[in-house]
């Protein structure tokens, strides 16, 4: 069974895998030390243009070349690349735990593999993901997803048409669904995308419950939008669902979640620009057009929202207040002058060393069950967003 | 109002004998033996005779309180001797000290252990302590009871006798009393034994502790260490009320003369210095017994003022690394051991050594175990309450990890160690008078740390050898596991045939035989850098012809 692509792929893996061998094997014949190279998927190999929208790779690489430390790990990568092939070969899926789990049963059965064994998933993840860098190709690529999360979508107007791989067509009219979202897949689909009607906006909110309250009290009956819920730092899914989004569908796009330094780096910097984690994948996993709606430093005074002072014997609140100052430094997207906005948050957070939640609208009027919704719809009227 | 009543020294430490030592029955045995073995040990060292010591604990009965045992405890020595007319005052009277104050490096300082043993004996068993004792200007041994008279702190002696006795000289201490035996593990005997063995190399003791077989270890050391002179105290570690109550033990003299003779440092020039800093002129040749309060306050702000000399450090004494290095041996089969001895130093205006051993010794403690700690002040093992301890403190602040040991944080480090560390000081600051823990200032801390890290780095020359070995191994056998693997996949890729996984093997084992070359040639390096080391040691030693075996490796 052939899945569908996400983007039309010029390399042909297995071949690219065959060469990548050959290559290696001949330099052993010679015994010169073969080496391995990926792309190396750090902030200080990211470029980021405001023109192209999200981060993209350096020249940097990481080489490992053949001695008796890396001798493991290359033993580890052609075992993981040949399990990858034969499930690309005969069109098996998997999951990272799954081909962990494979990768225990092979080693079982051929005792000669006892010393590859991966004590725990991490090992063979960093395995899976360096194949992935090195042949500069998504994980799904290699048929390996992660599960689904996230990306619980609520339209009035959207009508999704699904292409499956047998040729048949699924149409989705989301209108028609009822209480039920919407959720699209952390797996390739071919997804093509239409309005029955013309959609205003499309609102991101980072909180899946806040989001679901607002679809609730009748969020999308009275707008003609598309909401979705991110619930936290966005999944491959949510992040390849918003880039279908914004390609297919001309509308604003509109992020609303909490005022810290996490979410503005960990949450909404990857749903724009993506990360430096994934770097090769980010052209197809962000939706550069996207905005921040709020919580605005701004809206804290003007609506006088409950806000807390930052703990920093929290260790993870200092990590993220560090990791603030640390961006502004170092981070392409917070240092490029178009998004001066968005720097000017992190300074604010940084000398503030204060946090506001999404959900401190709700303290406004509490006798008014939409308050939130008439204040996240004053402000893009307004264009009270960065 | 209730009538106020004065008690005795003796009353209150019969009331507060957990105080010194004695708030359990395991202590009580402890402390006991700790103070007869100290007596002996301080005797011969002032009359210059190496000692021999015989010490038996040995369970002989059921104890009169609950839980108890009755213990007797003997410790027999060759040293000088105690005259008949003395035993009185040393076994059974509070605060009689030949040492009380003396600004020397002794084991004892107070005068209290002995006597407090002889109440703990007397108190539980209604007997104190059995002495037998001889000086070489006896023509017999004299034998007797010495119990304390609490009332009146003063010692009794009962059925004195005289006997003929097989030693010229010495005296023999026997304690009937309820206590427990415990024999390891930080507050056992036999810990105590070791310790006291490791820090004096002039030391010969047979003991028989419990139910063991009686052992002797004899001494690697024939020089009995010169106790140097006492030293006057520094007028900077003195506060204001020792420093009025000091001047009363010098009677009708002058300010400058008490000043000059009853500290160091203090020359007429400082005298000098005293006045400019503000002391009155007109004090400076006043008697003392003439000086109010208010001038002592004066004296004493003006003297803190100004800067003195530091004191002397010729009055401390140390094993020294070559003795110790030989003392270490005597505990076991040691596997490579570090010793160091620092340089008298000044911390807090006392003067203070600090001396290190290190070792690892085969069959003893293990590697996810807390190194075993000695603990040391003035040559007598501290045993209880690690923790508070200044020692504790400067071990657990070193970063171990760099030396190749495993420490987990703000712990002891881990591992089949023995770590022994060594104060000495004529006046060490106890935080209680059991003398269990030493007082952590800033900057004894730091001088022990100092004597740590030494002692580590040298310790850290043998640790790394082996940690190459180890790797030269693991690199092999890496290269065995892995290597077949690496080619079988490319070949099952690429689709290549056998002729060609065949040179590809080859290659490989060249590539990676170069690589464990190269670890070959590292341990060789570490392997000389400790075989430089140990030929250092074994010159100490004294047996150069052994070790030069040993470090063949």
């Amino acid at each position: 069974m052939a899945l569908l692509k996400v983007r039309e792929l010029k390399l042909d893996i297995p071949k690219e895998a065959k060469v990548l061998a050959e290559r290696m094997l001949s330099d052993l014949e010679k015994s010169k030390r073969p080496y391995l190279e990926a792309v190396k998927t750090s902030l200080d190999n990211s470029n980021y243009n405001a023109k192209v929208g999200y981060l993209t790779p350096g020249d940097k690489v990481v080489r490992t070349e053949l001695n008796v430390s890396s001798v493991q790990k290359l033993a580890r990568v052609v075992f993981m690349l040949e399990l990858l092939l034969r499930n690309l070969d005969i069109g098996a899926v998997n999951t990272k735990r799954e081909l962990y789990y494979m990768c225990k049963g092979v080693i079982k059965g051929d005792s000669r593999y006892k010393p590859l064994d991966f004590e725990d998933q991490d090992e063979s993840d960093s395995i899976i993901d360096f194949i992935g860098d090195m042949l500069e190709v998504y994980r799904e690529e290699l048929n390996c997803f992660a599960n689904d999360r996230g990306g619980q979508t609520y339209s009035q107007q959207l009508v999704v048409t699904e292409t499956l791989p047998d040729g048949d067509k699924a149409v989705v009219d989301l209108s028609t669904l009822g209480t039920t979202p919407f959720q699209p897949k952390n797996k390739p689909q071919s997804l093509k995308l239409k309005a029955k009607k013309k959609i205003d906006f499309c609102l991101v909110v980072e909180s899946e419950g806040t989001a679901n309250t607002l679809q609730t009290m009748g969020f999308t009956k009275r707008n003609n939008c598309i909401l979705m819920g991110a619930q936290g730092v966005p999944s491959n899914g949510v992040r390849g669902w918003c880039k279908l989004i914004e390609a297919q569908l001309d509308v604003p796009m509109y992020f609303f979640g909490d005022l810290d330094a996490y979410t503005m780096q960990n949450i909404f910097r990857t749903l724009k620009a993506g990360s430096a984690a994934s770097l090769i994948r980010n052209g197809d996993f962000s939706a550069p057009n996207v905005r921040f709606l709020g919580v605005l430093p701004g809206d804290v005074k003007k609506y006088d929202l409950p806000h807390y002072k930052v703990k920093e014997s929290d260790p993870a609140e200092a990590r993220a207040l560090k990791k603030a100052k640390d961006a502004l430094e170092n981070d392409p997207f917070f240092r490029d002058k178009k998004n001066k906005d968005l720097s000017d948050i992190l300074k604010w957070l940084i000398k503030e060393k204060v946090r506001c939640e999404q959900q401190s609208y709700f303290s406004v009027d509490p006798k008014d069950p939409i308050k939130t919704e008439k204040i996240i719809l004053e402000k893009i009227k307004r264009g009270d967003y960065v | 109002m209730s009538k106020i009543t004065k008690s005795s020294t003796a009353e209150y430490f019969a009331k507060n004998l957990q105080q010194v030592g004695f708030s359990s029955p395991l202590k009580a045995v402890l402390t006991t033996l700790k103070e007869a073995v100290d007596n002996s040990l301080d005797a011969c060292e002032g009359a210059k005779i190496l000692p021999e010591l015989e010490i038996e604990v040995k369970k002989v009965g059921v104890g009169s309180t609950k839980n108890t045992d009755l213990i007797k405890i003997v410790v027999e020595d060759n040293g000088p001797g105690i005259d008949g007319d003395d035993l009185a005052k040393v076994f059974g009277e509070y605060l009689a000290s030949s040492k009380f104050g003396r600004g020397q490096c002794s084991r004892g300082q107070q005068g209290i252990g002995i006597s407090a043993a002889t109440t703990w004996a007397q108190m539980t068993n209604a007997k104190g302590v059995q002495v037998i004792s001889k000086t070489k200007n006896m023509r017999k041994a004299v034998s007797a009871q010495v119990d304390v008279d609490i009332k009146t702190n003063t010692g009794i002696l009962r059925n004195k006798e005289t006997l003929d006795w097989k030693k010229t000289n010495g005296t023999r201490v026997e304690f009937l009393m309820d206590g427990r035996i415990q024999l390891n593990g930080d507050g056992g005997l036999q810990t105590y034994i070791e310790g006291t063995v490791l820090v004096n190399p002039h030391l010969t003791v047979t003991y028989k502790l419990g139910d063991q077989e009686k052992a002797t270890i004899e001494r690697v050391s024939n020089e009995s260490p010169a106790i140097p002179e006492a030293t006057l105290p520094h007028p900077h570690t003195f506060k204001l009320g020792e420093f009025i109550t000091h001047s009363h033990l010098y009677g009708k003299i002058s300010l400058s003369k008490f000043l000059k003779t009853g500290f160091s440092r203090i020359s007429d020039q400082s005298i000098k210095d005293f006045v400019k800093n503000g002391m009155p002129k007109a004090l400076v040749e006043k008697q003392l017994t003439a000086m109010n309060e208010e001038d002592f306050k004066k004296v004493f702000t003006a003297v803190q003022a100004t800067e003195l000399m530091a004191p002397s450090t010729k009055s401390v004494l140390t094993v020294g690394e070559d003795a110790l290095s030989k003392s270490i041996n005597r505990l076991g089969e040691v596997d490579f051991f570090s010793v160091m001895t620092r340089k008298p130093t000044i911390c807090d205006f006392k003067p203070v050594v600090v001396e290190v051993a290190l070792a690892r010794f085969i069959n003893r403690g293990s590697e996810g175990e807390p190194v075993q700690l000695l603990r040391f002040a003035n040559r007598v093992p501290l045993q209880f309450d690690k923790s508070g301890c200044a020692i504790t403190w400067a071990i657990e602040s070193v970063n171990w990890k760099s030396y190749g040991l495993s420490q987990p944080k703000d712990s002891l480090p881990q591992g089949p160690y023995v770590f022994a560390v060594s104060i000495v000081s004529p006046f060490i600051k106890f935080k209680n008078a059991s003398k269990e823990t030493i007082d952590a200032s800033d900057e004894l801390v730091e001088e022990i740390r100092r004597a740590l890290m030494q002692a580590g780095q040298k310790l850290s020359r043998h640790i790394k050898h082996e940690m190459k070995e180890a790797d030269l191994e693991r690199k092999l056998a890496h290269i065995e596991q892995f290597g077949p693997i690496l080619v079988e996949k490319l070949v099952s890729i690429s689709g290549a045939n056998a002729s060609r996984k065949k040179k590809a093997e080859e290659g490989l084992r060249k590539i990676l035989g170069r690589d464990s070359d190269d670890a070959a040639s590292a341990l060789e390096e570490a392997q000389n850098k400790l075989a430089a080391q140990k030929q250092r040691e074994a010159k100490k030693l004294g047996t150069a012809d052994e070790a030069d075996k040993g470090s063949g490796l």
